[in-house]
């Protein structure tokens, strides 16, 4: 629901695409649907992913709703709690929290907060969630920790929460982080972010998907050598750690990809078409192929 | 004047205003009245969808994003209903303030006595802001945002929602069909004598019907032509 530089377009058409969206997903037989978070951005990134999720439990029957990730320091916790409730109560029990940190200065200064307390936020606004389903006598929603730094994982597995890594990983550090997870008694399920591409136009794609990662890395990212585009080689890095890692060509080269990921302790792959820059029949395209092509072969 | 109906079941309310002609559905007295609402969004088409929120108990900035969100979803049909939370009423001027202002698409800078926004604190150091504008935008010229009748200032034009039914009539809980009908009308005179100010009503979901079809063409006209009333209580083709 972005309407960036590339791609512009009307908010209020992206939403209903959205919902759309949803509905063939849903239709189409998918276990979720993942929706992400920012705020203040020029592209308008959704920042209030359980509402957008709502929306979509509106108009779907059974697909599961999650986030990937609701940047739970940014929340005030016990609202956050009866959303979530609500959320859980208007889908029908589909709710599925994935609990991101958030990393952009500006987001978390515009709400008043530190930064650099991000994780302790993240510890005490954990309690309080808990707190508040336990009190109400609520099923709490299944918890996926984003993020693969050590804390991350060491929090999840401590938690008890599954663990949802990110698309720039490779197969080799995704079979590390698992077992580092595992190591520490992680329970489970690992999920894994993943672009992919089916069929014609799939480096084109890539090459797009390596620009949108571009944009967020030179606009968003503290690097080592600047922030940002002041680091350009770095954000040309992290391009092309996104560039290599989109699953890409024909359903049986996409299967193996998606196979490899899985033979590295994923449980639970979600699926990234929906950049700003695909159209909506091109995204329906690929959504049917990957049901009816791609997942049989898993 | 507007007409609401509240339910608890956001989508049977929706519904019930949407076949009785009436503006839409006030969601009241929920724990998370935007999550409701942007449910609705997909399901009901075409009624407004008034949402009370408690404000000053978190950052209006996250409460604007959430209405803004939840506005998209349901096309514009939002109409976000603030009143003070429990505990903090001396909040709630310097929130709506702020609330305002993060609810324009364009940039500002807000400085108050409880919320500071950009914060500017020392330890972001990356890409420090002198302003801010919220995004995405409300996909309507202005986002409608109302102040219920608890609220402190009255700074919205009284358009406060209140009960004609359940509460402010004697004996009035319910319209129902023939032999309440000289209630009824009775009921409507003494509140537009009484609140003149009022312009909205909300009422429950059981009286939509006669909401549709006896209040609301009788409030509509500041005065009902010479004879008209009389047509209509001799003409029903509405009977029950």
């Amino acid at each position: 629901m972005q309407s960036s530089a590339a791609a512009p377009g009307l908010h209020r058409t992206l939403y209903r695409r959205f919902a759309e969206d949803a509905q063939l997903a849903d239709g189409l037989g998918f276990a979720a649907l993942w929706v992400g978070e920012h705020r203040l951005w020029y592209d308008g990134w959704c920042p209030a992913p359980l509402h957008a999720l709502a929306y979509a439990a509106g108009v779907t029957e059974r697909i599961h709703l999650g986030t990937a990730m609701y940047l739970v320091p940014q929340h005030e916790p016990l609202a956050a709690a009866r959303a979530m409730a609500a959320l859980d109560d208007v889908s029908g029990g589909r709710f599925e929290l994935g609990a991101g940190l958030g990393y952009r200065d500006p987001e978390f200064d515009a709400l008043g907060l530190r930064r650099d307390r991000r994780g302790r936020l993240m510890e005490e606004y954990l309690d309080a969630l808990e707190e508040a389903w336990a009190e109400t006598g609520r099923r709490a929603p299944r918890i996926w920790m984003g993020g693969f730094a050590a804390p991350a994982i060491a929090r999840a597995a401590r938690r008890g929460y599954g663990l949802l890594l990110p698309q720039t990983l490779t197969v080799e550090e995704v079979r590390r982080v698992v077992a580092d997870y595992r190591s520490q008694g992680g329970p489970g399920p690992v999920g894994l972010l993943r672009e992919a591409w089916i069929g014609e136009g799939g480096e084109r794609h890539a090459g797009r998907v390596a620009l949108h990662l571009s944009e967020e890395a030179g606009s968003w990212f503290p690097l080592r050598d600047g922030f940002g585009f002041a680091a350009p080689e770095q954000v040309a890095r992290q391009a092309e750690r996104g560039r290599r890692n989109v699953a890409l060509g024909s359903p049986e080269e996409v299967a193996a990809a998606l196979r490899d990921v899985m033979g590295a302790g994923v449980d639970h792959v979600a699926v990234r078409f929906a950049f700003e820059f695909v159209e909506q029949p091109a995204l329906h395209e690929q959504l049917h192929r990957l049901a009816e092509e791609v997942a049989p072969q898993l | 004047m507007r007409f609401l109906l509240e339910n608890p079941d956001a989508v049977r309310a929706a519904e019930a205003a949407r076949d009785a002609g009436l503006d839409g559905v006030l969601l009241a007295d929920l724990p998370a009245p935007l999550i409701t609402a942007a449910a609705l969004a997909g399901q009901v088409e075409d009624v407004l969808v008034a949402a009370e929120v408690t404000l000053g108990d978190r950052h209006p900035l996250e409460l604007a994003e959430e209405a803004i969100v939840t506005d998209l979803a349901l096309g514009g049909r939002l109409i976000l209903v603030v009143r003070p939370a429990e505990g903090a009423e001396e909040r709630f001027d310097e929130a709506l303030d702020l609330l305002r202002l993060c609810l324009t698409p364009r940039p500002f800078r807000f400085e108050g006595r409880f919320w500071r926004v950009p914060a500017n604190l020392p330890q972001n150091v990356w890409l420090p802001e002198e302003q801010v504008r919220v995004t995405p935008s409300p996909p309507r010229a202005r986002l409608e945002l109302w102040t219920s009748e608890h609220g402190s200032s009255g700074r919205d034009g009284g358009l406060s929602p209140s009960m004609i039914a359940g509460g402010m009539a004697d004996g009035g809980t319910q319209f129902a069909c023939r032999e309440q009908w000289g209630e009824v009308a009775l009921l409507i005179e003494r509140l537009r004598a009484a609140r003149p100010e009022w312009a909205v009503v909300a009422a429950p979901v059981d009286a939509a019907r006669e909401l549709g079809s006896i209040v609301r063409p009788r409030v509509q006209l500041h005065r009902l032509s010479p004879g008209l009333e009389a047509f209509w209580n001799a003409e029903r083709p509405w009977e029950c």
